[in-house]
């Protein structure tokens, strides 16, 4: 008897094919170790990381990097920190030219308080950085017309948020994730941010994502390790849900035994 | 001498360097961090064609982790 469906799936995301649909971030781990356990049981293929000043001197080179680099998988540097396009496009620059990669993870924050990104001038970064050859992931609301507008500017990627990052609630508005599910079928689509446990991330895969991006649900759990596995599993168990085709709700009760030949007792008619 | 705001400190740097010289100067010996004049990136390929002028702001930004 067959134990699993065997289901090799795979997907292409900015000119890759991966078979991992759990995008990873690197920071807040109690560890390096810690770190880089994590991001191995995980199974993703692709960790976020990041840019920060530099202190002069010799020191003993950058211990965080050498690790990342050991993983052998794709680096997707972000623009945390921006608030302006010129802000993200810098900062895009300078990764693209110390990470050797194309790919960069758009992030341009609107608003201090909940961090949600400034979906104007996310436009204008993703406008010029494509023209500038750059495989943009832009992380956005989860507004229809801001999706529009990244795609008409030429994003093949949009990573629309669960909610608000490092919350861990959850995603606040299903409805509008379908509605850009089902407007854009032929871009690929991933959840970021506010992903707080495995049942999330099903629940976004379950969806139709194409991918769930994440950080803070892994790093600060109380067994970062643990839980990655976690997360790895309810991936693969929400996208083998939508490939399967989930039921369609219904408003009221139905049997599933036959009522047919139902012995002693009446049937309701 | 010039005086250069380097990744938010002031610092006093010889006239006329090129990016370059000014990390030599700077002693930035590890490797693999990238360099913003002005909020604007410099590529390597330009290190020794751009001169650090008196006030300028310079950002050297290295990996970390990030989400």
């Amino acid at each position: 008897m067959t134990k699993h469906i065997e289901t090799n799936d795979t997907w292409q995301i900015g000119g890759k094919t991966l078979s991992s649909r759990l995008l990873i971030g690197s920071a807040l781990y109690p560890s390096p170790a810690n770190m880089e356990d994590a991001i191995r049981i995980s199974g993703a293929q692709i960790v976020t990381v990041s840019l920060r000043r530099q202190a002069a001197g010799e020191g003993g080179g950058n211990p965080f990097w050498d690790i990342i680099k050991s993983l052998g998988i794709e680096v997707l540097p972000n623009t945390a920190g921006s608030h302006s396009a010129k802000e993200a496009i810098t900062t895009a620059q300078m990764a693209r030219e110390v990470f050797g990669t194309n790919w960069v993870k758009l992030e341009v924050i609107g608003d201090q308080y909940n961090l949600q990104p400034d979906p104007f001038e996310t436009v204008k970064a993703a406008e010029v950085l494509i023209k500038e050859g750059f495989e943009v992931f832009p992380y956005t609301t989860d507004d229809l017309v801001v999706a529009k507008r990244l795609a008409d500017v030429g994003c093949k990627i949009i990573m629309p948020w669960g909610s608000m990052i490092g919350s861990g609630k959850g995603l606040m508005n299903p409805d509008n994730l379908v509605a850009i599910r089902k407007q854009f079928p032929d871009l690929q689509l991933v959840v970021d941010a506010g992903i707080g446990k495995p049942s999330h991330a099903a629940q976004a895969m379950e969806l139709g994502y194409d991918g769930v991006l994440l950080n803070s649900a892994i790093a600060l759990a109380q067994d970062p390790v643990k839980m990655a596995d976690a997360f790895r599993l309810a991936v693969e168990a929400g996208r083998l849900g939508y490939e399967a085709g989930v039921m369609k709700e219904r408003e009221f009760a139905s049997p599933s035994t036959p009522t047919v030949g139902t012995p002693f007792w009446h049937q309701f008619n | 001498m010039i005086k250069v705001s380097v990744n938010g400190e002031v610092k006093e740097l010889e006239e006329n360097l090129n990016v370059s010289q000014m990390i030599d100067a700077l002693e930035y010996k590890v490797k693999g961090f990238a360099v913003a004049v002005n909020t604007t990136f410099v590529p390597i390929a330009k290190y020794d064609q751009t001169i650090i002028k008196e006030g300028d702001t310079i950002d050297i930004l290295a990996p970390v982790q990030g989400g």
